[in-house]
């Protein structure tokens, strides 16, 4: 069986010779052998190409010139596997004569070297039987009675259509690298030229001088859809271009989802997917309604981040009639049944008296006694728009990560940024550089404040943040200053993603992290403009849930 | 410098407010710089290396002051074929030094981030990219670009092109070196040249193309000549001088005046000491705003950079008779084409001519075709007993490259070097490796 990874891949020229081609499609924990063979920059994807290459048998690997990490990958298999037919196949990015002449070329040279290397023999005729009995595949899909989504950018993997399949969403094209059926182009007269014609003529990937063609190609497919997802890898920067270009002009909603192939970002890809869509269709069908107690209705919100776990218990005049923040523990589950203990004994009730509760926030899914989960952008939404019907944007900074969301008058969400798989600009970050300066996490703020000399934080990776911290200390800079710096260091995070999402006033800011008067004060220098913060910023998401929960009352 | 410190600051200030209205004020800087290292040129480096600064400070000076006089291309794009229509190559890499030269850097990075494109991209790109969407920068009427030696030459010249409308020329470069991807590439060359021809009204002159390549072939010649007695007289540099020789090799090479240069330097280095310290082959480019490289390798008696592979990328003779084909060649075996063994087997050959004491590799920030093949050029270094240090951090964006980190690294490294036990324990340098987030 021989790997291949490209679409631009000949897999036909070795089927028709009785060879089992496989695309190979990473699924892994870990980036461990990549680790010690390859630098830590490399394409996530290419990284996972070599877990999957080193744990598997395959007799070889077809890999293409398709960009600078596969070139890489390619040095570091050939090192590794001298006994494997591990070929680098040159394809040309021009797609004229020249590029077909070479293309077929080269790949003539490649099966004679595969005929040395297996002793199996390429038959022209044979392989023009081949592609003859090769039904084209279907391109597209639209249905009409589902949401829409078409997927572009880089080579997704097939999580992404699980998640919009089980979320009712329907992929109607997948315009990555190999999510197009093959284009297959039979040339009686000229076998090898046609094919190689054909190969080249396929929708073209960022690497192709044609790409350009893409634009026209892609205002064309996106009419037929209720949203986009634009899909990029980490470290694969190809495809940011042509979404920082898309998102001027592409008439439809717009999902930039960054992966890195390894299983552990799963609950970030769900939780923006989920978003996206719930954006694309807030109207769901509502529940019966259940009314217990005196007749007052009351629903409940709970939000599981990854630093605190907070629940409001709303009534049906959407007026708060409990809340409370407990810290989240090891298991979200057990912080969850805390602090519904505590806002019902708050609250003065029982959990029968509550008719739906709508959980969100990181470990929503894994809240047993929600009756429905919404995603925390969306419930940061609902409730930011709740406290101050005025805010268009939000930035919401917690443990593990940051956001901006952009609001409609409405209050329904239009476009939301995250922060990506780092902890740079987070509530982590914070208290990880106050262990740092030792001092607790609210006094940090506080000194931050009294700072009497600008120090710039250069880093932006949280890990060199704290190794500069302690450059700093051991300079004997003052705690305040170097306090007063983290804080800048995180507006200047904050603001990139406020950019990224537009810059419409007014601006909230939620989050644990809106505690802290020094990231509060920095941030509004950065983008001056106040920013409106309630009086417990932390409980946002969970009244947003909890509004939530009172729509589906149909309250 | 208080003067020209305060101007620096002030430029940064007016492009970060108003990004379209401060470039007579870069351009000015940019004069008076060059003016400056003519009339004042930096004290405590070589004569050589301070009369290579001024002609990379008129160069980019000059081109800039008169917008038709040059076209954008990136580092390998043909400038002998350029040259013959009069025409400047200003390569979008140097660019963003010269603009980060008002620190300026940040301010474009982060704008061209905050448009969508990707963090993790070279700086230089994201540096360029920035510089010109923000208006900052004004634009040529046409450009030139190779897909060597990574993704985002292509990318952002078609980026730039819909953005800005600034038309260009793409020139694929095969991975392989064979016959059929010279005819390929030459053929593409010979297109860029009728294209140059129509565009600028010119008639192209095959004669001055053969001529530059006959200079091509003498300043390579004796470039390798200047290496091998750099190698042996301590003749005191600065990171930054390494680069401009870079820029020399790529974007003045054929010309007479740079022969010139590098005849001057061989005749100059002749009047200097012999060098005593450890001799270090540089791999890749140099951060040269970064403070403990500056100080072990700006003008040190201890430690000299002798040469460094981005400034003889190419080692071959060009046949001057089909210069069509001999430039097309020249970039095919360039050595950041190919695999990565043809790379090692390159700078193998220039090890053994130079004969360094260690090689460093800088793994710059996003450049994925030079980082992700330096354990394998370790590995074959280690071979050929030449300890080797890899360094992690950023050419250009001073955010990227975390001083404390580099300095153990390469004190380390150094010490080791100076006890002669580079072998033994070489690896437990490389241990400290932070994982880049």
């Amino acid at each position: 069986m021989l790997g291949y990874i490209c679409k631009y891949a000949p897999v036909e020229v070795f089927e028709s010779m009785g060879v089992e081609m496989e695309r190979i499609e990473p699924d892994v924990t870990n980036f461990n052998q990549a680790e010690i063979r390859m630098h830590p920059n490399i394409c996530s994807f290419a990284k996972g190409v070599l877990e999957e290459v080193m744990s598997r048998e395959y007799e070889g690997v077809i890999l293409t010139t398709c960009c600078d990490s596969i070139r890489r990958l390619y040095d570091v298999l050939r090192e590794e596997f001298p006994e494997k037919f591990i070929y680098m196949l040159d394809t040309p990015r021009i797609t004229k004569d020249a590029g077909i002449t070479l293309y077929e070329q080269r790949i003539r040279t490649m099966i004679s070297e595969y005929e040395t290397f297996s002793g199996k023999r390429f038959d022209e005729e044979k392989f023009l039987e081949y592609l003859r009995g090769k039904e084209e595949e279907q391109q597209y899909d639209i249905r009409n009675s589902s949401l829409n989504i078409g997927i572009i950018g880089a080579r997704a993997n097939e999580s992404i259509k699980r998640i919009l399949k089980e979320n009712g969403a329907n992929v109607a094209f997948d315009l990555t690298c190999t999510g197009l059926g093959r284009k297959i182009l039979v040339d009686e007269n000229a076998v090898m030229t046609g094919y190689a014609r054909g190969l080249l003529s396929q929708f073209p990937c960022m690497r192709m001088e044609q790409a350009a063609n893409r634009d026209e190609l892609i205002r064309r497919s996106a009419g037929s859809v209720d949203g986009i997802i634009y899909h990029t890898v980490q470290f694969c920067d190809n495809y940011a271009y042509e979404y920082a270009w898309l998102k001027e002009w592409l008439d439809r909603p717009l999902l930039l989802l960054e992966t890195d192939y390894t299983r552990q970002s799963g609950g970030q890809v769900r939780t923006r997917i989920e978003a996206f869509l719930e954006s694309l269709a807030p109207e769901k069908a509502r529940p019966e309604i259940r009314r217990k107690g005196d007749g007052t209705m009351y629903v409940m919100g709970i939000d599981s981040g990854s630093t605190s776990t907070n629940a409001v218990i709303m009534d049906q005049d959407r007026k708060i009639k409990a809340f409370s923040v407990v810290r989240t523990g090891a298991k979200s589950g057990v912080s969850a049944d805390r602090v519904l203990k505590e806002v019902l004994e708050k609250a003065g009730l029982k959990r029968e008296d509550i008719s739906w509760i709508v959980s969100t926030g990181y470990g929503r899914v894994s809240i047993e006694f929600a009756d429905e989960n919404v995603t925390e952008i969306s419930c940061h939404g609902k409730g930011a728009h709740y406290f101050n019907p005025k805010i268009r944007t939000i930035l919401d900074i917690g443990g593990q990560d940051s956001k901006a969301i952009r609001l409609s008058e409405s209050g329904e969400v239009k476009d939301f940024v995250m922060n990506d798989k780092c902890a740079a600009g987070t509530g982590r970050f914070l208290e990880m550089i106050a262990r740092t300066l030792e001092v607790s996490l609210d006094e940090l703020g506080a000194i931050a404040l009294t700072s009497k000399e600008k120090i710039e934080i250069t880093s932006m990776c949280s890990v060199f943040a704290e190794s500069e911290v302690i450059s700093l200390i051991a300079n004997n800079k003052e705690k305040a200053d170097i306090a007063d710096g983290v804080c800048h260091a995180i507006a200047n995070k904050a603001s990139g993603l406020l950019r990224r999402v537009g810059m419409e006033p007014d601006f909230m800011m939620t989050g644990g992290v809106a505690k802290n008067p020094g990231v509060v004060r920095a941030v509004e220098e950065k983008i001056g403009s106040k920013l409106y913060i309630c009086e417990e910023p932390e409980i946002v998401g969970a009244a947003g849930a909890a509004l939530y929960a009172l729509e589906k009352m149909g309250c | 410098m208080w003067i020209a410190d305060k101007y620096i600051d002030y430029v940064k200030e007016q492009t970060s407010e108003h990004p379209g209205e401060s470039w007579d004020k870069m351009l000015l800087g940019f004069k008076l710089n060059k003016l400056r290292t003519k009339l004042l040129p930096k004290k405590g480096i070589s004569k050589g290396y301070q009369k290579l600064e001024t002609m990379m400070m008129s160069f980019v000076a000059d081109s800039l002051a008169r917008p038709d006089s040059y076209v954008w291309g990136n580092i390998f794009s043909p400038c002998e074929i350029i040259g013959c229509f009069g025409l400047s190559t200003l390569s979008i890499e140097c660019l963003s030094c010269y603009f980060s030269g008002y620190h300026l850097e940040d301010y474009f990075i982060d704008y061209a981030q905050n448009t969508g494109i990707a963090p993790t991209l070279c700086s230089y790109h994201k540096t360029f990219v920035g510089a010109i969407d923000s208006g900052a920068v004004p634009v040529p009427q046409y450009a030139v670009t190779t897909s060597l030696s990574c993704d985002g030459n292509l990318n952002t010249f078609r980026y730039l092109e819909k953005k800005k409308g600034v038309p260009f020329t793409f020139l694929d470069v095969p991975y392989r070196d064979d016959e059929a991807s010279v005819n390929y590439l030459a053929e593409q060359l010979k297109e860029f040249t009728a294209e140059l021809e129509n565009r600028f009204g010119k008639k192209f002159d095959e004669e001055k193309l053969k001529s530059a390549i006959r200079i091509e072939n003498e300043t390579r010649k004796e470039l390798m000549r200047f290496f091998k007695l750099q190698s042996e007289r301590y003749y005191p540099g600065e990171l930054i001088s390494h680069l401009y020789m870079m820029m020399g090799m790529h974007l003045l090479i054929g010309t007479q005046e740079f022969l010139d240069l590098i005849r001057f330097m061989i005749e100059d280095i002749k009047n200097y000491p012999k060098f005593e310290g450890k001799k270090i082959l540089w791999i890749h480019l140099l951060p040269f705003y970064q403070e403990t490289l500056q100080s072990y390798f700006n003008s040190n008696r201890k430690y000299q950079i002798i040469a460094s592979d981005i400034i003889i990328d190419s080692m071959e003779e060009l046949d001057a008779d089909r210069p069509f084909h001999a430039l097309a060649k020249k970039i095919i075996r360039n050595l950041y084409n190919g695999s990565y063994s043809h790379k090692a087997e390159m700078v193998g050959h220039l090890a053994e001519t130079l004969h360094p004491d260690a090689v460093i590799q800088f793994c710059h920030w996003g450049c994925k075709q030079s980082s992700g093949g330096s354990l394998l050029l370790k590995d074959k270094l280690q071979e050929m007993d030449i300890p080797m240090l890899i360094l992690d951090g950023d050419g250009i964006d001073r955010r990227n490259s975390h001083d404390g980190q580099i300095k153990t690294r390469l004190e380390a490294f150094l010490e080791m070097l100076d006890s002669g036990n580079a072998d033994e324990t070489e690896e437990s340098a490389e241990g400290e490796q932070e994982k880049v987030c």
